[in-house]
């Protein structure tokens, strides 16, 4: 598992990670989610011991990060964002070479589970560099994860890779949160959605949201929106119309028309056409606008700038 | 353990790569010529066989030789993104870079045996001083190692090969070329001071000569500990940029 406490990195004036405090279980895939600079990376860097952190402190199954510096290391599987690669090492010789350097004496067996687990065990014998770009990158999910550690931390993993693969890859993060604690950094909502049991977002530095990914999105479902443009009426009539009907909780004149946010995801467009028609004007236009989870993850770390 | 892991892939690496074959290759073919020419002379009577002869030709050629061989070691490392691995692997920075140094100097060694056939074809043909013979390959072969820890420094200053290699021939050309200004010193303490910080200095007048002396080991064993030392301590550094 991991624990965070108060975590912080300061280059120079710049803060990169502003008091980060978290904790992952086992048995939990968690998300990092932000936009590129949040301090995601140098999160993950702190936590693997390549980066020393300026305060706070952090441990890895319960070995400090700093006190027990290799201890800790031992028990985590890193996957920078670029996968480090040794290209004219063959694919079982790279992943043997990584699993003797984690403290495996006899890696065969490590190195067929680990070949098996990402499907590489065809290609066992081919050279790194002849790798596509989808293969490499779980050549380095099977360099993270050969001597089976408690952790397992993987830097935006499904990065330049194509869909379908991009898939393989959310799958096998899926697989692994069953016997590891996982930490899985991404910039895309709906990934952070699939995959994860819990997502921090994060910007600047900081945690501006957490939880399940259900329920953030219901935290931040706004409510639905409809634009609505009233023929026949004056301003003031239509505002007053508009307002009167149940459900409708704010009326905002937005260019020709009014904007109207709706109480929960109601659909209340027969309710606004009948009002509009009996109060004897017409309706020009009506429709339901739907915000994206796109929209809404950017809206919140916009509001946090 | 660690230390010989990774000096398991750096030997690996030499001879997975065309690269170590064609230096083996190239070493051999010059070694040869010249062995051929200080052979025929011989046989005209202008000029004894020196045995200290195919390591004294190494000498030089390590300025431009040691850097080739070493321009690899921690750049690429750092451009490949995999010194970060290694970083955050159970590993000491001094296991990182002694394996990497040794595998350097495990492929050296097996160069420098190459060339031992022209030992045996002075054998087959005269008697040479085999003792001289020997101790001039001992000399070269802490020689080697030294200027190998040279290439190893610089490859951990830059991550850009050709600028590791050029400084690090731009050191060892000034530790060689050192020797030479030594000897044109007209003050003799301090031509005898230059002297004992070159690298020719501690080869040329003893080890080639069949002179073994403690103090050029100490030299050069000194030289590979405290450059070693250096070259970890700029490694953990990655770390703090």
């Amino acid at each position: 598992m991991i624990e965070v406490k108060g975590l912080t990195k300061r280059y120079g004036d710049r803060l990169a990670v502003d008091h980060l405090s978290f904790t992952a279980k086992p048995g939990e895939v968690l998300g990092l989610l932000g936009p590129n600079g949040a301090g995601k990376t140098t999160t993950m860097r702190m936590l693997t011991g390549y980066l020393p952190p300026t305060e706070g402190s952090a441990s890895i199954a319960g070995y400090d990060i700093l006190e027990d510096s290799m201890e800790a290391r031992r028990r985590v599987g890193y996957l920078p964002e670029r996968v480090p690669l040794y290209p004219d090492m063959t694919v079982r010789g790279y992943v043997t070479f990584w699993a003797r350097l984690r403290g495996i004496r006899s890696p065969r067996k490590h190195v067929n589970a680990a070949l098996e687990r990402v499907h590489l065990m065809d290609r066992q014998n081919q050279l790194v560099r002849n790798l596509s770009k989808g293969l490499r990158q779980r050549l380095g999910l099977a360099q993270a994860l050969v001597h089976n550690p408690a952790v397992i931390i993987l830097d935006e993993p499904t990065i330049g890779i194509d869909p379908q693969q991009v898939i393989e890859v959310r799958e096998s993060v899926r697989a692994l949160g069953k016997e590891h604690t996982v930490l899985f950094s991404t910039h895309i909502l709906s990934e952070a959605e699939h995959v994860c049991d819990r997502v921090l977002i994060i910007n600047k530095g900081r945690v501006i949201a957490q939880g399940k990914p259900a329920d953030l999105r219901r935290q931040m479902e706004p409510k639905t929106q409809l634009y609505v443009v009233v023929g026949g009426a004056s301003g003031k009539a239509a505002r007053q119309l508009l307002s009167a009907i149940p459900g409708v909780l704010a009326v905002e004149r937005d260019g020709d028309g009014y904007s109207l946010t709706v109480e929960g995801d109601r659909d209340l467009r027969g309710e606004v056409s009948s009002h509009v028609m009996q109060a004897g004007y017409t309706l020009l236009e009506i429709r339901q606008a739907t915000t994206s989870l796109e929209d809404i993850f950017l809206e919140i770390v916009g509001k946090s700038r | 353990m660690n230390t010989l892991t990774i000096f398991r892939r750096e030997v690996e690496q030499y001879f997975t790569t065309p690269f170590a074959w064609l230096i083996a290759a190239a070493v051999l073919l010059l070694t040869g010529l010249l062995f051929n020419q200080n052979l025929s002379q011989a046989a005209r009577g202008a000029t004894i066989v020196d045995p200290a002869f195919i390591p004294s030709v190494f000498s030089f050629a390590l300025v431009f030789f040691a850097p080739l061989l070493t321009m690899r070691l921690l750049a690429e490392e750092r451009r490949e993104g995999t010194m970060e691995l290694l970083l955050t692997s159970p590993v000491d920075e001094g296991s990182i870079v002694l394996g990497k140094f040794l595998g350097a100097w495990f492929y050296f060694t097996l160069l420098l045996a190459l060339t031992l056939v022209y030992q045996i074809i002075l054998l087959s043909i005269s008697q040479p001083d085999i003792g001289h013979s020997l101790c001039a390959y001992i000399g070269i072969w802490l020689y080697g190692g030294a200027t190998l820890a040279v290439g190893t420094l610089f490859s951990a200053l830059t991550e850009n090969q050709i600028v590791s290699a050029f400084l690090s021939m731009i050191a060892l050309m000034l530790l060689w070329l050192g020797d030479s200004v030594g000897q044109v010193i007209a003050n003799l303490e301090v031509a005898r001071f230059v002297r004992t910080l070159t690298l020719q200095g501690h080869y040329s007048t003893s080890f080639a000569a069949g002179l073994f002396r403690g103090e050029d080991v100490a030299f050069y064993a000194g030289i590979i500990v405290v450059l070693l030392f250096l070259t970890m301590r700029l490694v953990a550094s990655n770390r703090w940029r």
